[in-house]
C-alpha cells in the first residue's frame, strides 16, 4: 500500500465511484432496474477495495471481500443517461467485517436516489472461510472509521424493515 | 381460487454464465435477478403479472429490499424458491423469498417491499379488489407459516454481535 495514503488526510464520506445509466441497466419502464442498483454499488464497493488496498493483485493471491448483507433503500427512479455519484462511508470494522453505508446521489445534486447499508467480510477464497484482514487493512479502515465518526449516523442505518401503517 | 401455495414455491432456475462475477461465483446483484424474477411468479399468481401492470398502467416500486448472501452459486447450480408473503394491504406488499440449493441449503434470502404504484399518476394506488382479495388470501393462507428469528432484523444483527465490541 502507498504510504502517502495511509497520511492523508481521508475525506468523510469517501467519493469514488460515478456513473451514467446504462441503457442495459433499465427495464420495460425505462427505469433502473432493481438488480442495477446493486451492480452501481457493487462498483463503487470496489472502488472502496481498491482505496483500502485490495485490488486484483490482492485477489489473486486468494483473498477478497466477500457481501454478506445488503439492505437497500430507494428514494426516487432513475432513468437511461442520467448520471449518479456515489458516496461511502465506513461505520464499524473488527477483524474479519466491515460495515458500510453508501449513498447515490442524482448527477452532483444533494437528491437522494438510494441508499445501502452492507456487511462485508474478508475471506480465504480457496478455503472459502473468514479469515482476519492484514494489519495495514485494519489499520487504513480504522483512519478511516475515525474520519467517518464525525458524520451523522443517517436515520435507516439498522433500522429493521417493516410497513408504516398510516 | 385454489388455496394459495404455503409457502409459494414454484420458481426453478439454474445459474448462467452472465451472473457470475469475477470470483466465479453468483455476483451480488444477479441475487436480487433471481429474487426478483422469483417474487415475478408469485405476482403472476396473484394476477399482478408484468402483462396486468402493463396492460393497467401499474408497477410496482421496491421501496426496500434487504438482501442476505449465505452461500456461493456457482455456474449451472439448480435453485428453488420459497416465498413467505410477510405482509400486506391494498397498496403494498412485502414477501420474504429463500434461494435454496438443490442440496437444501439456503443459498440467500430476500426480504422486499414492493408498492403498488399508478404510473400515469406516478403515485401509490390501490390494487384492483379482485386482486387485493387474492393478496389477503395468500396473507391468511401464510400467516400460519414461522417466521425466520432474524426477518425484520437490521443489517448484521442476525450474526453472533454487531462489529462493535
Amino acid at each position: 500500500m502507498n504510504d502517502d495514503r495511509v497520511s492523508a488526510p481521508v475525506p468523510a464520506p469517501l467519493r469514488l465511484h460515478e456513473a451514467v445509466v446504462q441503457p442495459a441497466w433499465v427495464d420495460y419502464n425505462r427505469h433502473m432496474s432493481e438488480s442495477c442498483y446493486l451492480l452501481a454499488f457493487g462498483d463503487n464497493a470496489d472502488a472502496f477495495f481498491r482505496y483500502i488496498g485490495i485490488d486484483a493483485e490482492y485477489r489473486a493471491e486468494g483473498h477478497s471481500l466477500y457481501t454478506v448483507e445488503t439492505h437497500l433503500h430507494h428514494r426516487r427512479e432513475v432513468s437511461e443517461g442520467e448520471s449518479l455519484s456515489m458516496t461511502l462511508r465506513v461505520l464499524d470494522h473488527d477483524a474479519k467485517r466491515v460495515h458500510v453505508f453508501h449513498e447515490m446521489f442524482l448527477g452532483d445534486s444533494d437528491e437522494l436516489v438510494a441508499t445501502a447499508e452492507q456487511m462485508l467480510v474478508h475471506v480465504d477464497s480457496r478455503a472459502g472461510r473468514a479469515v482476519a484482514m492484514p494489519r495495514a487493512v485494519g489499520v487504513r479502515l480504522e483512519s478511516i472509521r475515525r474520519a467517518h465518526a464525525e458524520l451523522v449516523l443517517p436515520e435507516v442505518v439498522g433500522r429493521p424493515m417493516g410497513i408504516n401503517r398510516a | 381460487m385454489d388455496e394459495p401455495q404455503t409457502p409459494f414455491s414454484t420458481y426453478r432456475t439454474e445459474v448462467r454464465t452472465e451472473w457470475l462475477d469475477y470470483n466465479g461465483h453468483m455476483h451480488d446483484a444477479s441475487y436480487a435477478v433471481v429474487l426478483s424474477d422469483a417474487n415475478e411468479t408469485v405476482f403472476a399468481a396473484l394476477g399482478l403479472s408484468l402483462d396486468y401492470r402493463a396492460s393497467a398502467g401499474a408497477s410496482f416500486y421496491t421501496v426496500e429490499c434487504h438482501l442476505r448472501y449465505l452461500a456461493e452459486c456457482s455456474l449451472g447450480d439448480l435453485l428453488s424458491a420459497s416465498t413467505t408473503m410477510v405482509a400486506a394491504d391494498a397498496k403494498k406488499i412485502r414477501l420474504y423469498t429463500e434461494l435454496i440449493h438443490a442440496d437444501g441449503r439456503t443459498a440467500a434470502t430476500g426480504d422486499s417491499l414492493y408498492l403498488h404504484v399508478d404510473t400515469e399518476l406516478g403515485a401509490t394506488a390501490p390494487m384492483p379488489a379482485d386482486r387485493h382479495r387474492r393478496v389477503q388470501d395468500m396473507l391468511s393462507a401464510h400467516a400460519r407459516l414461522e417466521r425466520p428469528a432474524h426477518l425484520g432484523l437490521g443489517v448484521g444483527a442476525a450474526r453472533a454481535g454487531s462489529v462493535s465490541t
